[in-house]
């Protein structure tokens, strides 16, 4: 398994998706939906 | 192949712990750790890698048998290559614009390859390229690793840090980056981009992407791991395409950035120096004298326009023409780039204030005085009155410096230039009356003596200037 060395930061990582054109910002849309979703679906079992 | 005695660890190459590089002798070795030694035989293996070494992009790279063992560091060595030695190793901070800008085009050219063959490189730094005159060459073949769909570019911030932001600051504002560089070994951080990009600046090309939202993105995502983003932006669909698209960008942005500054008063010098067409003549005679015998490095100090550099490069294997402007060296690079010259490189330092040693421990970065230690000439053309009048460093300092710059055994050709001097005496006019009582022709010839031995001396014709061969310690 190749590790990097170097932090690649966790910014540095998702804004390259952005600049990467209209597929590019879908990706980091869809990354942002899924943090979102994950965040409400995670709710429920916190108060239950 | 036998490991000389002499193996010494080179201090700029401990980050990536897979890999370590040796200097034996002349020789320029890298030790490669198991996982390593697997990715070299991958890239041997590919068609793009052999391509670019054989195009002189990449330094040349072989795989050799040591006959010793190199010195460990806690991990076993499984491979060792030979590169191809630098002729002088320069860094960023000594480098004009453009000569920033064809490194960091050379640098996504090498990724555009490497990405449709399974490979990318772990890092993004400037520190990965380096000069053959003025030709850039990739030198870190420990950084390429096969890349793993669905992750992007490891390398860019450090890309950014150390190429993109300071051309960017030279294009957009028309403010120097050597000094920032050389402060920091990492290069310039997005937060700070962000500050001097303020306003209306922020729409500039290439801030609102890779300065302000960089920044953003980093701030938001400061308390998630590498890890878990690399997993979410895999799961996201982020493909190869999307890495390769994100290189083209960057290189269509880059060859964009462009800065061409004003006249600066040394980009006209040889037209206003003042010499007369005689002294031009004899002056060129007593330098084309002093450089023959094939030397292997000549440094040429306030190389100017390159003039005397170029009539170097007639005899010598390789010179350095160090001037303090960066607008004159950018001129000199643009010329040489443009005639494929591989023997010259112009290097941007103010000799008053020298590189020191940077980063870990002052010698991750070497400073200049060590590299500039085993020239075997070096010019030191109307430089002695900017440093002693301009500057106000003792004449016995000037002569110690420039005798350091040079191998023990090697020739110092240096010009006095008299008090009396037109360009001298404009450098007095700024100071006090009688604030360099000490500099004088004699005097600094008695200096020259003390240090070396005078094999030839010439009185220019106009009779100002002195030019004088000194073989340094002889």
């Amino acid at each position: 398994m190749h590790l990097a060395y170097l932090d690649a930061g966790s910014g540095s990582l998702i804004v390259q998706a952005v600049v990467g054109g209209v597929a590019g910002a879908a990706v980091a849309a869809k990354l942002y939906w899924r943090r979102l979703v994950a965040r409400f679906r995670r709710q429920p079992t916190d108060h239950g | 192949m036998g490991i000389p005695e002499s193996v010494r660890v080179e201090p700029g190459s401990f980050r990536d712990p897979a890999n370590r590089v040796f200097h034996a002798g002349a020789e320029v070795l890298r030790a490669l750790d198991e996982t390593a030694a697997a990715d070299w035989r991958a890239l041997a293996g590919t068609e793009f890698f052999p391509a670019l070494m054989a195009a002189g992009r990449i330094c040349r790279t072989e795989q050799v048998e040591p006959g010793g063992p190199l010195p460990e560091s806690g991990r076993p060595w499984a491979a060792v290559l030979r590169h191809e030695r630098i002729p002088f190793v320069a860094h960023p901070y000594e480098w004009s614009f453009s000569m920033l800008r064809d490194a960091a085009l050379l640098h996504l050219e090498i990724l555009r390859a490497a990405l449709p063959a399974g490979f990318t490189t772990k890092d993004g730094s400037a520190y990965n390229l380096q000069w053959r005159g003025a030709d850039p060459v990739f030198i870190d073949v420990g950084s390429f690793t096969p890349v793993r769909d669905g992750e992007p570019w490891a390398g860019y911030r450090q890309f950014c840090q150390t190429l993109l932001y300071p051309l960017l600051l030279q294009a957009h504002l028309g403010l120097d980056f050597q000094p920032l560089l050389r402060a920091r070994v990492d290069g310039i951080e997005p937060e700070q981009m962000r500050r001097i990009f303020g306003g209306t600046r922020r729409l500039l090309p290439g801030v609102p992407t890779h300065v302000h939202l960089h920044g953003a993105m980093q701030r938001r995502n400061s308390g998630a791991t590498t890890a878990d983003v690399r997993s979410q932006l895999r799961a996201a669909g982020y493909s190869r395409e999307l890495a390769l698209a994100t290189v083209r960008g960057l290189e269509k942005l880059v060859r964009r950035l462009d800065h061409r500054p004003g006249a600066s008063h040394w980009a006209d010098y040889q037209r206003t120096c003042g010499y007369t067409g005689q002294d031009r003549a004899a002056k060129e005679q007593f330098v084309a004298t002093a450089v023959t015998g094939e030397p292997e490095l000549v440094l040429d100090l306030g190389a100017n326009d390159g003039r005397y550099a170029r009539l170097a490069a007639r005899h010598a294997r390789y010179v350095v023409a160090v001037e303090q402007d960066p607008a004159v060296v950018d001129e000199l690079y643009r010329a040489l780039r443009a005639e494929r010259e591989q023997r010259i490189l112009p290097l941007v330092m103010d000799l008053a204030d020298p590189s020191p040693g940077g980063g870990w421990r002052g010698v991750e970065r070497a400073g200049f005085t060590p590299r500039a230690a085993r020239a075997d000439v070096t010019l030191a053309l109307a430089l002695v009155h900017h440093l002693a009048i301009g500057r106000n460093v003792p004449l016995p300092e000037v002569v110690d410096c420039l005798a350091g710059w040079c191998a023990p055994g090697g020739r110092l050709v240096v010009e006095f230039v008299d008090p009396a001097d037109p360009m001298a005496a404009r450098l007095l006019a700024n100071k006090p009356d009688g604030l360099f009582p000490d500099y004088h022709r004699e005097r600094f010839e008695r200096l020259l003596a003390e240090r070396g031995r005078v094999e030839r001396r010439l009185e220019l014709p106009s009779g100002t200037r002195t030019l004088y061969q000194v073989v340094v310690g002889g």
